[in-house]
């Protein structure tokens, strides 16, 4: 049967949201993509129409093609390291052994500490001089390291300490995954003799498909846009090799107040997070 | 041995291995908490066993956190965004999930695309445009402009409706029937099947909130709006030297999400597999 609704009842469940997410979701973007076409006046804080320039200043500038290499860098190893970690820990979890439930537990711990406080945490950890890394690294015999001190070292540092809080949250949608899989199918196909290889390349990652979707590109969303390790740990150093775009575009608007190169840095970053998400969309419907 | 024991040795070693490697880090800080601040650097090289225990047991960092760095304020700041996010959000995200599952209109699918996008559009992309607007409203550093922004959550809405989707519909088309309004059918018939998901949407709201750092960051400048995140980030340029204190406060900020996530561990899963694995 069909039930009777009336345009008030309609209004009044749906209106608050809808008026929210147009508001606070939807507008930001439309205004980054206009404002990004204008220029705000230093001393007046006059808006003039600039057209394309903060673009073209963009592309003249060595600063911002840095930040954009480090960016792009930074994702190339990030994004392949952890989904790949965060797999082979959620077939690790997904084992019958005795305890595993502890051991999943365990790897749930990260849910609870943040991107910023893992931060902090490791922050004190590596530290050069007095760091417990440095001093179990001296006790072994090694010598110590800069870590984030070095322009070598810090987003190698980074990449290290958002992996440590990001795998094992990771983990927990691809173990959900891996859990809905029904135990008869693996049985069926090793017994028909599949080996471990066959049967996770032939049976596991097809069923895989919809979450390793879904993480492959919460992971590549999330780091393009990370920016709490690069603000809390480096403020883009040692000589710019952790100025990620970003971190770039939040200096231009609340250090530099260059709100319109600002804007133009977040529509190209949203353009390639975009089109990252739409290559890795293709590429899983295909590959399977 | 045989092979079987031998890979299962092998699997906890593993295991063994990565459990330390979470838990150590955050052993080490809790350990270094209830150190006085003088013996942080005292036993730190060369390495011996005094590295990894108090020797001089002492809540002297938490005291200071408290009284000398504000963080009772930080606290009650943090729990009552939380608390708001949680409340407005479980109230919006639901009556609108309700209404995409119960009613009949024109360009319902197009809306719900619209949700959906909203939900993967990452929120760091539209936080530095979202401040214009937020200054233009006048809510900078009000607790509005921490709250108002994040009520609205696609995530919510897309949970309640899995939910929606799989309660029987004659248990509102008998309530219909009868007469009953709509809010009535929300408030009286539908919602108080909901507690599963309502604790589910109810925890990821509120560790979303308790771990949100650039937003609060952008839109609070005094110290009477601090939340836990963007203090904790000032404690290391301002106090640097200050290694107990910080390790307090690392501990301090993950001890509200360890006490709710313990026994409430089954529905944040089921949330995060609901959002992970179904279309």
């Amino acid at each position: 049967m069909k039930l009777k609704n009336n345009i008030g009842s309609i209004l009044l469940f749906l209106l608050p949201t809808l008026a929210g997410l147009f508001l606070f979701k939807l507008y930001p973007i439309f205004s980054a993509v206009v404002q990004s076409v204008y220029t705000t006046q230093f001393f007046t804080g006059e808006k003039s129409f600039v057209g394309l320039q903060n673009y073209q200043s963009l592309f003249a500038d060595p600063v911002f093609w840095n930040s954009l290499k480090v960016t792009l860098v930074f994702n190339l190893i990030i994004n392949p390291l952890q989904i790949v970690l965060a797999f082979a820990l959620a077939m690790l979890l997904n084992t019958k052994i005795k305890r595993i439930a502890f051991f999943r537990g365990i790897h749930f711990v990260p849910v609870a500490v943040s991107v910023p406080t893992a931060c902090v945490l490791w922050n004190i950890m590596l530290s050069p001089e007095q760091g417990v890394v440095n001093s179990i690294l001296v006790a072994l015999g090694l010598d110590p390291q800069p870590f984030l001190g070095s322009s070598l070292q810090a987003l190698g540092s980074i990449i290290a300490i958002a992996s440590w809080k990001g795998v094992g949250y990771w983990s927990l949608f691809l173990l959900a995954g891996l859990q809905e899989i029904p135990g008869s199918l693996l049985e069926a196909s090793s017994l028909d003799g599949a080996s471990r290889w066959k049967q996770f390349v032939h049976v596991i990652l097809p069923l895989m498909k919809r979450p390793l979707t879904f993480i492959v590109v919460a992971v590549t969303t999330a780091n393009f846009l990370l920016f709490s390790p690069m603000y809390i740990l480096t403020k883009g150093g040692p000589e710019n090799s952790t100025n990620v775009l970003m971190l770039e575009s939040f200096n231009n608007a609340f250090l530099y107040s260059d709100m319109g190169r600002s804007y133009a840095i977040m529509v190209i970053l949203l353009l390639i997070t975009l089109t990252v998400v739409a290559l890795q969309f293709k590429w899983l419907r295909t590959s399977h | 041995m045989n092979r079987f024991t031998r890979s299962h040795l092998l699997l906890y070693a593993v295991h063994i291995v990565l459990a330390l490697l979470v838990l150590l880090p955050l052993a080490f800080a809790f350990v270094s908490s209830f150190r006085p601040l003088e013996d942080i650097y005292k036993y730190m090289s060369p390495i011996t066993w005094k590295t990894f225990w108090p020797s001089n047991f002492t809540w002297g960092a938490y005291q200071m956190l408290f009284t000398e760095r504000g963080f009772g304020q930080i606290f009650l700041n943090t729990f009552f965004v939380g608390a708001a996010n949680v409340i407005g959000g479980l109230l919006l995200g639901s009556m609108a999930a309700f209404a995409f599952v119960y009613f009949e209109f024109r360009g319902k699918t197009l809306l719900f695309l619209l949700v959906l996008l909203t939900f993967m559009i990452p929120f760091e992309v539209i936080s530095i445009p979202l401040y214009s607007l937020v200054n233009s409203l006048g809510w900078v550093d009000t607790y509005a402009g921490i709250i108002i922004p994040g009520i609205a959550n696609g995530l919510v809405i897309f949970l309640f409706r899995q939910f929606f989707l799989e309660l029987p519909t004659s248990l509102v088309e008998s309530a219909r029937m009868d007469g009953a309004s709509w809010l009535r059918v929300y408030t009286r018939i539908v919602m108080p099947l909901c507690k599963p998901v309502t604790v589910s949407a109810s925890l990821l709201i509120f560790i979303q909130q308790w771990e949100s750092f650039l937003w609060p960051l952008i839109v609070t400048r005094s110290k009477e709006y601090k939340v836990i995140q963007v203090a904790l980030s000032d404690f290391v340029t301002e106090y640097a030297t200050y290694w107990n204190e910080m390790f307090a406060a690392v501990i301090l900020s993950i001890l509200i999400p360890v006490v709710l996530l313990l026994p409430l561990q089954r529905y944040y899963v089921q949330g995060i597999a609901n959002t992970g694995s179904k279309e």
